[in-house]
């Protein structure tokens, strides 16, 4: 499974390299690395700090123990959608959200079998499992002040009373009716309950709200597209790092196609509380057959960086203008403090579906540096004087393009952004999953009909070179370049846990769950859990004082959909499997199960 | 009836022009279909809903409840068929059943196996009110004459042998 001996030999120089920078930057990332309540042995948000790092400084499990991990807990949900998102873990409670119906469990970890407390069951309303593009999942929940956060599919956000369950607030966000349901975890900032939607397949108009934590009141909404007053612009605090100019966010698409433009937000949010500045992703333009909005469609495909008081918008920056490839942006922006060509960056490091990766400048949104971490070809380069991706004629798409092959990586992305990256401070250490694939793209005109699918495009997959469908990759992004990987024979659709321990830990579609040593990839231990892996693997301190590692198992999301035949549950729907992926439901059906594991 | 003036009617959004264009193949062909047959229900003329029983359900008692019968009136009609397909692109039926309503998000529709039944009035049915998981209304937006001709569309599909077996042994 290993890329063989010369990754080792990168490996070897490059962790010499890391402990030449280790002291500065493991200082320059305590700020950033640390959680809300400043405690490793808890888990109270998505990506375990507002830096979205995924790195836990708990170090009991090593690379020297890791193979005697096993399992020590296991509970099912009930539910089969694809378990995306992580468990939280807040004064001794694990808290689990499950797909839709989205029920919230709180188990009590201080009891044996650890019972639930309570669990809360939201009136969730099924019309949202059509309007979710890609299957019924959920990105988590966020833990503030004794109150749990989180989205509904259905377009609700809710407060529960982390003691009690009790619902403190229901607020309707977003409208199912118009394509939007709401997917991701929310980002909590002070007293603002941040949430986006999703819906870059039905052309909705994205936006970003926020919410006032003790009553639920919307106290913003901001648009990723349109005019300038629509987007919380101003002019004098506007400050874009490529091109000038108002109402940008309209003028870039011809027609108003903006109003059906879609840039949904189902991804993840990070924060920087010395800037002041909440950043996230928008996701894909709409619809799919790029002639239908010409022009560079801003700001879809893109970060956006916003003070969480007022929602202004401070600067945005364009990973993918006017994409023709279905390449959302709605992967982690990591923030932590890179050197590059020597000079310390406080750095906005991100892997976009295009399959660049890229460092920016956290205050500014400039571009730094763009480098390819998987193989791609829709684009030779990124010019780092404008910010623009050099692209290749040869693979631009559109109606009047007809079927246009071979393009990489494919709209799964070169690593989809549900599967978020950990950046380990004491190895200066990336670590995400990848995929291998490319597509044909033959784009066709759509007709937008409120409430339905708008997309226009038939986009088979092939795989890529290699023989393997997906990898977990270290990335070094100060030197731009990969450090080992680990082939795996399906797509990667996993987060990665990164650990103090120098262990990071992920799962695979074929339903193992993986500890690895961090600094070469070696796997330490390996279990298989029931299902394919979607979520994102966490860790915490139990009462007893001991390092767990938790994840869930519940294949689902885009491979449940691509697969045919994951299904079991639904005796009118068979299909035959898809032919790259024949091996797929032989490893793995649908499930929903919470596993801990431990020394 | 025209169908042009239907979509401009329902969809306050505005269908923009490969639907109505398509729309209007499909009207000027119900014009003839629908003067040919008579529905017993369902009026293709004035959109009226229908009211019918699922003889696929079970009966308690083993009595089925007083329904009126739902006829396709473009039963078998290969012109409408196409019709149907061409909706089924330009409604966006695709973008969720998949191309040939091979299945995505929504269930096949190829695969000669269905939730809800198989027969030309309960696939209408499931258009044109919708069902619990997401398939939207598509009444109100096309109504019941450009429903017919999807209906006729997928019953036009090739039945495929139904095999429950899937192996992985060489």
């Amino acid at each position: 499974m290993f890329r063989s001996a010369r990754s080792i030999v990168v490996a070897t120089w490059v962790w010499s390299l890391c402990i030449a920078l280790l002291q500065a930057s493991a200082v320059a990332n305590a700020a950033n690395a640390k959680p809300a309540d400043g405690d490793d042995g808890q888990w109270s948000m998505p990506a375990k700090d507002y830096a979205a790092t995924r790195y836990s400084g708990l170090a009991q499990i090593t690379r020297a123990n890791a193979h005697g991990l096993r399992p020590v807990w296991t509970f099912s949900t009930g539910v089969l959608g694809g378990h995306e998102g992580q468990p939280l873990v807040v004064n001794n409670t694990m808290y689990v959200v499950t797909p839709w119906p989205n029920v919230l469990y709180a188990f009590d970890l201080t009891k044996e079998g650890y019972p639930l407390r309570w669990k809360y069951r939201p009136a969730t309303s099924p019309n949202a499992i059509g309007a979710a593009c890609c299957d019924s999942i959920n990105r988590g929940a966020f833990y503030a002040d004794g109150k749990l956060f989180y989205n509904l599919l259905d377009g609700h956000t809710v407060a529960i009373d982390a003691r009690t369950g009790h619902e403190l607030w229901n607020t309707q966000v977003a409208d199912v009716g118009s394509g939007e349901t709401t997917t991701m975890a929310p980002l909590v900032v002070r007293d603002r309950v941040i949430v986006g939607a999703a819906g870059g397949e039905f052309g909705i108009y994205g936006w970003l709200k926020a919410l006032d934590a003790a009553s639920g009141k919307v106290i913003w909404t901001a648009r990723n597209i349109g005019p300038d007053a629509e987007m919380l612009i101003h002019p004098d605090t506007f400050r874009p790092p490529y091109g000038e100019g108002t109402d940008q966010g309209a003028t870039s698409w011809e027609n108003s196609a903006w109003k059906t433009g879609g840039a949904p937000v189902w991804g993840w949010l990070s924060y920087d509380a010395d800037l002041d500045l909440v950043y996230y992703g928008t996701g894909n333009p709409s619809p799919y057959n790029s002639e239908q909005r010409v022009g560079d469609n801003k700001w879809s495909n893109s970060v956006l960086a916003r003070r969480p008081g007022d929602g202004a918008l401070i600067w945005a920056y364009q990973f993918t203008p006017h994409d023709n490839w279905d390449y959302d942006s709605t992967g982690a922006m990591v923030l932590v403090d890179v050197k590059v060509n020597g000079r310390p960056v406080k750095a906005l490091v991100h892997f976009d579906k295009n399959g660049f990766q890229y460092v920016l400048d956290r205050a500014t949104g400039k571009l730094i540096n763009a480098t390819a971490y998987v193989q791609l070809n829709w684009a030779k380069s990124v010019d780092l004087a404008t910010g623009r991706p050099v692209l290749d004629p040869a693979r631009q798409t559109g109606a009047t393009k007809g079927n246009v092959k071979d393009i990489c990586p494919s709209l799964e992305g070169g690593v989809s952004p549900a599967s978020p990256p950990a950046y380990s401070p004491r190895l200066s250490l990336f670590f995400t999953s990848t995929n291998n694939f490319c597509m044909n793209y033959e784009a066709s005109r759509s007709t937008y009909l409120k409430g339905t699918p708008y997309i226009g495009a038939n986009i088979p997959y092939t795989a890529g070179p290699g023989g393997h469908l997906g990898a977990l990759m270290a990335w070094d992004a100060s030197a731009a370049k990969k450090v080992w990987e680990i082939d795996e024979p399906l797509p990667s659709w996993s987060g990665v846990l990164a650990t103090a321990g120098d262990v990071v830990f992920y799962g695979t579609l074929d339903g193992w769950f993986k500890s690895v040593d961090a600094t070469t990839g070696k796997v330490l231990s390996k279990f298989k859990v029931g299902s394919g892996v979607v979520g994102n693997p966490m860790t915490f301190k139990g009462p007893d004082g001991k390092q767990y590692v938790a994840v869930y198992a519940g294949i689902g999301g885009d491979w449940s959909l691509l697969a045919g035949d994951l299904h079991s549950d639904d005796p009118a729907d068979v299909r035959a499997p898809m032919d790259m992926v024949k091996q797929m439901a032989r490893h793995s059906s649908q499930g929903g199960i919470v596993w801990i594991f431990g020394l | 009836m025209d169908i042009r003036a239907v979509i401009a009617v329902n969809t306050a959004d505005g269908v923009i022009s490969r639907a109505i264009r398509v729309a209007s193949i499909v009207s000027c062909v119900l014009l003839v279909a629908c003067s040919k047959h008579e529905t017993k229900q369902s009026d293709a003329a004035t959109d009226r809903p229908p009211a019918i029983r699922y003889e696929a359900h079970i009966a308690a008692g083993g009595k089925p409840p007083v329904g009126g019968e739902l006829v396709n009136p473009l039963r078998g009609d290969p012109a409408a068929a196409r019709n149907g397909a061409a909706l089924f692109s330009a409604m966006n039926c695709d973008g969720c059943h998949g191309g040939d309503g091979s299945g995505w998000v929504g269930p096949s529709l190829a695969d000669g196996r269905w939730r809800y039944g198989g027969a030309d009035e309960e696939i209408f049915t499931s258009i044109y009110y919708g069902r619990p998981k997401g398939m939207p209304a598509f009444g109100g937006a096309i109504g019941a004459a450009a429903i017919w001709n999807l209906v006729t569309y997928l019953k036009s599909l090739p039945p495929p042998a139904d095999v429950p077996t899937e192996s992985w042994e060489e």
